[in-house]
């Protein structure tokens, strides 16, 4: 023991950089994967806790006043029934801000979707203005319990009493209307009622909304939100984010896995001497398997043991998004396994490769032979002798020799060198497409930054006079957002109308092309999907009791809604209902225009007729995303460096051997130097130009993979643009030979005599 | 021996005794040890031969003994004799005939021979690594001609294989 | 063949021969062992068998490419033998794994290779005293032999050096420290000299001599014959099979006057 001790002691002196990447790599990418199962568990908990506290509905129906809602609980699926309770939409504000809610008459306290209050009291008679607020709402407006709310327009005000969790899919500014729960004598003029479904079988949700449409009647349904679409966007940017990670650290851990195995490998062989002379010594073949193994094993586990402990202390610190995250997941109940299991997980993978590669030093035969000679090598190739014919130098030639003929060995340290290159090539395309997201808004279906809505009083073309008048708008697009139920009332979907055909809405298409003829629509992916419908179907729905049947002609980049959204022109939808008036208005901005700023002109110049909220931007959420992958290239660059330093280890390592030779040809030292760095040179180009190649479509792939799986619709990956490949090329090259130099030059100047007896 | 005594003399004139002693000295314990009649013998045919010149010297309880120093013409002699190289030492043919003559005899075989021959050869070096543990560190050239005669053993040695291989590549 | 050379000098802890009928420290029966490489098979050994009795220094040689080197290797379980049966200490050595081998290498066998018997990574210190710590030895005492050794090999002052900074001698000289730190009851020398001057190699037989003297068993392949007149029995290794077997005395005195008949003076 003492002995394999004081051997693995005195090779930790002499790789001290390397045990220090391996610690520094590993730690990273157990970072990376712990935040992912922070991510992952920070998204999914807290929606699934507050469902089954609060006995969560399954199936939430928004119907018209009218409909007989009795019959609901004796559909088969149906365990019990919330409501039916009054709703009037109208907008509130507080402190100058304003939000459009749905006022929910609730006599008493519902026992299934029961709110989880969490600061206040509930609904008390004796107060018939005191409402409830959902969380996020309040925390939009900034209210607390004691707080009053405006209704603008109508002189009421209303006080807050409490402040409540619900499973319900939660406020969205311009999007999704805020809850709040009143009595039902605060819900005057209620324009709907809704009814809430609790289902025996939660998997039967289709099946259920399905029978409780066919009973209300389908004219009778407005909407209907069902718990998939409620946890969905619980968990939006925060599952991606997590994937992202989790795909990440997972491609990272290969990486370093092979990293390992090859720098063990190309160790080995440098020492085949030492490892045959410590057999002939009394080294059994396990115990020098064992002390590569422990070697690496340790320097693993001090990595992921530090990643532990830092995600741990300072995890919670981390700002933004994902120190919440961490924060929440601490107190989750499997965090302390997964503490345990990631850190393990990863050192196991990294023991594997390791016993691998340390498996063949165990293989080495205790006879101490002089080293063969390598049996890669070829002959020079008929462009390279004509080229040593043309007086290029002869450094270039005989490294770029050395680096492309030995088969096996050097095809394999190439691929490992691309592994990580691959992978970079891939996070950059990430950072770019959030980057488009950011700058290009139009080309991920963003191109308008605001939406108004105006009051009733105001007409569409005082509105829109009023709106265009701002000259920092380039143009307002009237359109109206409806609620439809698709074929097989499964679901309801988005149907909106934008813009006119004389001034149609800029959709940015990823397939087929723009809606320009009579029933013609484009549609997110969301909906294609989930109507099993390709671009050249026809598409039948209802809205209200209206039939709608449009033709689906192209497919749009949708961030809003899962992508379950059909578009159309506004004159259209005004073909079916002639009195058809725009509820919003799409303000495209004029170039370099402040979006807030606008809103907050508009707003006050509208004099409290108008409601000004920027459309959300997907690229807001993924914002925590452009820090994580600097992360990761960072941890990913280390890996490519660990590979890199065994890559020239081994390439000076062999060159020793040539080095007499070459001397008698009549190279200078600072030639012979040239050749190894022209080789470590040529090898990096050719794992760079793989890397990008294949990382390249990879990306496209991912990122398209992911649009798609969310809605959005593939066609929004950005790959990184040419000058930034070409820099990393060029950089990656370029760092290859500096690093080769120093050892080259240290090597071409050995001593003859050293020489010798490293070779013979 | 003529020409080593001439070379003796050319440092001074000397007499026969101090001659060999001479002569034990420079060369040290391996070389063969020179009878002292063998020398008186070589300087009377070297007087005869006018290449030294004696002299007698009288002394008190003693034969007399003679002094000898050397002439012009031996000392052109000895420069001759520096001047030209020397031939190889000879191969030892006396071995080389038994092992040529040894087949078809009967009476004895060329491996036992050569196996004979190794075991006198390692014998020998035996007893010369043992003359040149106890000769003086500082009588270098006394070394050297102990060294000389390893490596012409090593040589033999050397030899000795060779005839094996070829040997028992005939048979 | 004297069979009563008990040496006179005996240094402290040397291998102390045991007394009553003296069992081999080595034995070999039928040993043959072939290479398979490109080309055709090198019948490196065919069937030697070979007892090395305590205490005695033997030497073989031959041609190279006889198989010399192999014959050692089999010896000391660097290869395992085709056929044929190892006696280490009385003890049957067939059964024994590459494991096994090992272990019994750091106690009963000293190896000593023509080159690369030093791991370049550690220092001499820790070279010497690698094969005491394997054997299990608490490094006070691991420490204090290594001291003893080096000082006596004249290396005192190079503990720390690292084997690049050493000459090919002193390189040597460190490989028989390290070879015989544990004590070993036989000393395997694979052409120790095989690298080394004319100065070299009289250094390593003078020190091959004296541990000799104090009892050590050697077993030496060389092709230098004055290497090989240093031993008590000289074993002629001649393709692959022992060709001669021969104790070694002072030699029946030569029939002319003076030792060597080259020097012979022309009259």
């Amino acid at each position: 023991m003492r002995a394999t001790l004081r051997w693995a002691h005195s090779d930790l002196r002499t790789h001290r950089g390397e045990a220090l990447f391996l610690v520094l790599a590993t730690a990273g990418i157990v970072v990376s994967l712990l935040l992912a199962t922070a991510l992952f568990g920070y998204a999914t908990n807290p929606w699934q806790r507050v469902f089954t506290q609060a006995n969560g509905a399954h199936v939430w129906l928004h119907t018209s006043s009218s409909a007989d809602t009795g019959r609901l609980s004796s559909v088969g699926a149906v365990e019990s029934v919330a409501g039916p309770y009054p709703t009037a939409t109208t907008t509130v504000a507080a402190r100058g801000t304003r939000a459009s809610v749905e006022l929910r008459g609730t006599p008493e306290r519902p026992a299934v979707d029961r709110p989880l209050l969490t600061s206040g009291h509930w609904l008390d008679p004796a107060n018939p203005d005191g409402v409830v607020l959902e969380s996020r709402l309040a925390r939009a407006l900034l209210a607390a319990p004691g707080d009053t709310l405006t209704l603008p327009g109508t002189g009421r005000t209303l006080t807050v009493l409490g402040i409540a969790d619900s499973a319900e899919p939660r406020y969205r500014p311009g999007e999704q209307p805020g809850l709040v729960w009143a009595p039902p004598s605060a819900v005057r003029e209620p324009g709907g009622q809704v009814i809430g479904l609790r289902l025996t079988d939660p998997d039967e949700t289709d099946y259920a909304v399905q029978r409780a449409v066919t009973v209300l009647g389908a004219g009778a349904v407005d909407e209907v939100s069902t718990w998939k679409q409620a946890r969905a966007e619980a968990q939006g940017d925060n599952r991606l984010l997590g994937q992202v990670l989790g795909l990440f650290g997972l491609g990272a851990l290969v990486a370093a896995g092979l990293a390992v195995h090859g720098a063990i490998g190309t160790r080995i062989r440098g020492h085949l001497r030492d490892i045959s002379v410590l057999k002939a010594i009394g080294f059994t073949p396990g115990q020098v398997v064992r002390v590569f193994l422990i070697q690496h094993l340790a320097y693993a586990l001090l990595g992921a043991l530090a990643a532990a402990a830092l995600i741990q202390a300072l995890g919670s610190r981390i700002p933004g998004r994902l120190g919440d995250a961490v924060g929440v997941w601490q107190g989750l109940p499997g965090h302390t396994v997964a503490l345990l299991v990631v850190p393990v997980g990863a050192v196991l993978f990294i023991g594997a490769t390791t016993g691998l590669a340390a498996w063949r030093a165990g293989r080495v035969p205790p006879v101490p032979v002089p080293r063969p000679a390598a049996p890669l090598g070829g002959r020079l190739s008929g462009p390279a002798r004509r080229g040593l014919g043309l007086r290029v130098p002869p450094a270039l030639v005989l490294g770029w020799h050395r680096a492309f003929t030995g088969r096996r060995r050097s095809l394999a340290t190439v691929a490992r060198l691309a592994l990580p290159l691959l992978l970079i090539v891939v996070a950059m395309s990430a950072w770019t497409t959030i980057d488009r997201f950011d700058s290009r808004p139009e080309r991920i279906g963003l191109p308008t930054a605001l939406t108004a809505r105006a009051d009733s009083g105001l007409a569409e073309r005082d509105a829109r006079a009023l709106l265009e008048r701002d000259r920092q708008v380039a143009a307002a697009y009237p359109g109206v957002e409806v609620a439809a139920l698709v074929p097989g009332q499964t679901a309801t979907i988005a149907l909106r109308g934008l813009g006119t055909r004389a001034e149609p809405y800029p959709y940015a298409l990823a397939e087929g092309r723009a809606a320009q003829g009579r029933d013609e629509a484009v549609a997110g992916q969301g909906l294609l999907d989930l109507l099993d419908v390709k671009v050249g179907d026809w598409v039948r729905m209802t809205v209200g009791d209206q039939p709608q049947i449009l033709h689906i002609v192209g497919r749009s980049i949708e961030p809003e809604n899962a992508g379950r959204v059909i578009s159309t022109s506004l004159d259209t939808l005004r073909e079916n209902d002639p009195g058809l008036d725009p509820t919003l208005y799409e303000l495209r901005l004029r170039p370099g225009a402040d979006p807030q700023e606008v809103a907050d002109r508009l707003v006050t110049a509208g004099a409290g007729r108008l409601d000004v909220h920027a459309v959300p931007n997907p690229a807001d959420g993924l914002s925590p995303l452009r820090g994580v992958v600097v992360g990761l290239i960072a941890v990913l660059a280390l890996i490519g460096l660990i590979e890199l330093l065994t890559a020239i280890g081994g390439t000076v390592r062999e060159g020793e051997r040539d080095l007499l030779a070459l001397k008698a040809i009549g190279l200078s030292p600072r030639q012979i130097t040239a050749i190894t760095v022209t080789s470590t040179a040529c090898t990096a180009l050719a794992a760079v130009v793989i890397g990008t190649a294949l990382g390249t479509p990879l990306a496209h792939w991912l990122i398209d993979a992911q649009g798609r799986s969310s809605g959005i619709g593939a066609g929004i990956a950005q790959g990184p643009s040419a000058a930034l490949l070409l820099l990393y090329g060029a950089a990656a090259v370029t760092g290859a030979a500096a690093l080769a130099a120093v050892p080259a030059a240290r090597a071409a100047r050995r001593r003859l005599a050293d020489t010798l007896s490293a070779v013979a | 021996m003529r020409l080593p005594l001439l070379a003796l003399l050319a440092r001074g004139p000397a007499h026969g005794y101090e001659l060999k002693q001479d002569l034990e000295q420079t060369l040290g314990s391996a070389y063969p040890q020179p009878n002292v009649g063998q020398i008186y013998v070589t300087l009377g045919r070297l007087e005869k031969q006018g290449l030294i010149e004696g002299e007698d010297v009288e002394q008190s309880s003693r034969p007399n003994k003679k002094v000898y120093h050397l002439t012009d013409a031996g000392r052109e002699a000895l420069r001759a004799w520096f001047e030209e190289p020397e031939d190889e030492p000879r191969v030892r043919d006396e071995f080389f005939m038994k092992l040529a003559l040894a087949p078809q005899t009967g009476l004895a075989d060329q491996i036992a021979l050569i196996n004979r021959q190794r075991r006198q050869y390692l014998n020998t070096m035996r007893q010369l690594s043992k003359l040149a543990g106890a000769e003086d560190r500082d009588n270098r050239i006394a070394h050297l001609l102990i060294e000389g005669a390893m490596l012409h053993l090593q040589a033999d040695l050397d030899w000795l294989e060779r005839c094996q291989e070829e040997l028992e590549e005939l048979e | 063949m004297s069979d009563d050379s008990t040496p006179v000098l005996r240094a402290d802890g040397a291998a102390a021969p045991k007394e009553g009928p003296r069992s081999p420290v080595l034995r070999a029966e039928g040993l043959v062992k072939t290479h398979y490489g490109e080309g055709a098979p090198a019948y490196a050994v065919r069937g030697v068998d070979l007892a090395v009795r305590q205490g005695e220094f033997v030497a073989i040689t031959g041609p190279s490419g006889a198989g010399k080197s192999t014959l050692l290797h089999l010896l000391g379980g660097l290869q395992r033998p085709d056929s044929g049966s190892i006696w280490l200490d009385g003890e049957c050595a067939d059964k024994w794994s590459e494991a096994r081998w090992a272990v019994e290498r750091r106690k009963r066998l000293g190896i000593v290779f023509q080159f690369f018997n030093l791991v370049s990574d550690l220092s001499v210190a820790d070279n010497v005293e690698l094969p005491a710590l394997l054997a299990g030895v608490p490094p006070k005492r691991a420490r204090a032999e290594r001291a003893e050794l080096l000082a006596e090999l004249g290396l005192a002052g190079k503990e720390r050096s690292m084997p690049g900074e050493l000459s090919g001698g002193e390189q040597q000289r460190v490989a028989l420290a390290r070879a015989l730190v544990n004590r070993p009851p036989l000393l395997l020398a694979d052409e120790p000299a095989g690298s080394l001057d004319s100065k070299g190699t009289r250094e390593v037989m003078r020190l091959l001599s004296r541990f000799h003297q104090r009892g050590q068993t050697i077993v030496l392949v060389t092709h230098d014959a004055r290497l090989a007149s240093a031993a008590d029995r000289v074993i002629s290794f001649f393709d692959g099979r022992i060709a001669d077997d021969a104790e070694l005395d002072g030699g029946t005195p030569s029939r002319r006057a003076g030792i060597s008949g080259v020097l012979e003076l022309r009259d």
